[in-house]
């Protein structure tokens, strides 16, 4: 466990840290999907596989809430790692 | 007063900041899913007056109004950095020239470019394979996640109540008025009842006898990982591609893409379809070379709500006198949002909207015949 002073980051991909992550909480943001888009939360390269599970077990502990409400609207997206946008385009005319 | 709505998008908040703002003191949003979870939080987030309807273009442009003056109230990120409509065909020019004409009888300044204009606006276009474009200066575009965010705040700031995870499943009407709004969690009462719930307004409104002609189109926006503020216009329309493909660049520096496919309508938005990442980079990346090495992050689904004249629903629902709707927005809620509010307000609150030309926009038309007509439902 780190000190008063450690900078505990949460998501890598946006440098998002922990204390972030609660004041969105204090500051009133009662649902995770919002606080996930107002912090960016799994919007970055690995949509989320480090940052959700943290974040969405603070904000169920802060709230009162199950984990698994927390999470229920949280959706993986296609495709499940970036994809240079060139090798997406096929021949084929429309 | 008590009023009831029905769904908390943008434009349920909207409506609930402008009658908190003018001292309503009851005021209740019930949501189905999570606030902001419909078109709301899926949208380009692109905003332009430049339409082609008297209609449209008179509320835009107030809307665009409101929307930066909300910038320096509520602390809303937007930036007017224009639209350019890109064209590859050289009559596409004379079209453009039309519109411009239009546009300045309402006193927006458009203006029609030639490929060097277009190259020093935007030198990462490929300026080889178009004609020319026509730009809107004050277009432009928001941070959508953030905007919403802060406006639920405050909304809630203001004493409104937000009931998430509820949904409306019939409205119990008795002596020409809705009494109470059944939902999956108990009966909710109020005096007055506003219908913001996207393509949902329709079975809300068909358990009271009321037909609304919306229809659910499938969209299907693409974005790639976030990268260096580089676009310089808000959003660039490739206007003579079918399905007219565009892209902005978000706040989060993403590259956000889409393309007009055709979709079953009402289909479910976890039907995502494989060919719609060549059919929308493919022609993108024609104009924008760079793109090529670009990595794409993810690809989700949303609706238009389209009308049968691809204009908003306004107003009373007749013939029940404390029943409004705010709905079928047609790709354009989010822009509209706080023209939405107002208007809205004055009709519960003082029986007309302060805009007249609104008045052209209510549930009414259908039944008249009398259709809003638009030439271009772009972006």
């Amino acid at each position: 466990m780190g000190g008063e002073e450690t900078v505990v980051v949460v998501c890598r991909c946006n440098d998002v840290t922990l204390e972030e992550v609660k004041k969105a909480i204090e500051q009133g943001i009662d649902n995770f999907e919002l606080l996930r888009r107002y912090l960016k939360l799994g919007f970055g390269p690995c949509q989320g596989r480090s940052c959700i599970m943290i974040a969405a077990r603070l904000f169920a502990r802060v709230t009162g809430k199950s984990l698994s409400e927390v999470i229920a609207d949280f959706r993986i997206r296609p495709p499940l790692f970036p994809v240079p946008l060139r090798n997406l385009i096929t021949g084929e005319e429309e | 007063m008590k009023v009831l709505i029905i769904g908390a998008g943008i434009s349920g908040l909207f409506i609930a900041y402008e009658l908190a703002n003018r001292g309503v003191e009851d005021v209740t949003i019930v949501e189905a899913s999570y606030p902001g979870s419909g078109a709301t939080l899926r949208n380009a987030a692109c905003f332009r007056s430049s339409f082609t309807s008297p209609e449209h273009v008179v509320l835009m442009k107030e809307s665009i109004k409101r929307w930066l003056e909300l910038r320096d109230e509520l602390g809303f990120e937007l930036w007017q950095k224009g639209y350019l409509w890109v064209a590859r065909k050289e009559e596409t020019l004379d079209t453009f020239k039309k519109l411009i004409d239009f546009h300045h009888k309402f006193g927006i300044p458009t203006k029609v470019l030639n490929v060097e204009d277009v190259k020093e606006l935007e030198p990462h276009l490929n300026t080889k394979i178009i004609t020319g474009a026509m730009f809107d200066p004050t277009a432009g575009k928001m941070s959508v996640l953030e905007n919403f965010t802060k406006l639920y705040l405050k909304v809630k700031s203001m004493g409104v109540k937000v009931i998430p995870y509820t949904k409306v499943l019939e409205l119990v009407a008795g002596n020409g008025e809705i009494r109470a709004a059944k939902s999956t969690r108990g009966t909710l009462e109020a005096n007055v009842f506003v219908i913001a719930a996207a393509e949902c307004s329709k079975e809300i409104l068909r358990t009271v006898g009321v037909d609304v002609p919306i229809e659910p189109i499938p969209r299907h926006p693409i974005v790639t990982e976030p990268y260096v503020n580089i676009l310089k216009p808000a959003l660039i329309v490739d206007w003579d591609t079918p399905g007219a493909p565009y892209i902005t660049q978000t706040s989060h520096g993403t590259f956000y893409l889409a393309r007009d496919i055709t979709d079953v309508p009402g289909a479910s938005i976890y039907s995502t379809r494989v060919d719609i990442f060549s059919k929308t980079i493919k022609p993108l990346r024609e104009l924008l070379p760079f793109l090529e090495h670009i990595y794409v992050l993810r690809y989700w689904m949303g609706y238009y709500d389209m009308t049968p004249d691809h204009h908003p629903i306004y107003g009373p629902v007749e013939p029940y006198i404390n029943l409004y709707i705010a709905a079928g927005f047609s790709g354009h809620g989010m822009m509209m949002g706080p023209v939405t509010g107002k208007l809205i307000a004055d009709w519960i609150l003082s029986g007309k909207p302060s805009i007249e030309i609104a008045n052209n926009l209510t549930l009414e038309r259908f039944k008249t015949g009398r259709l809003v007509k638009e030439l271009a439902v772009i972006g």
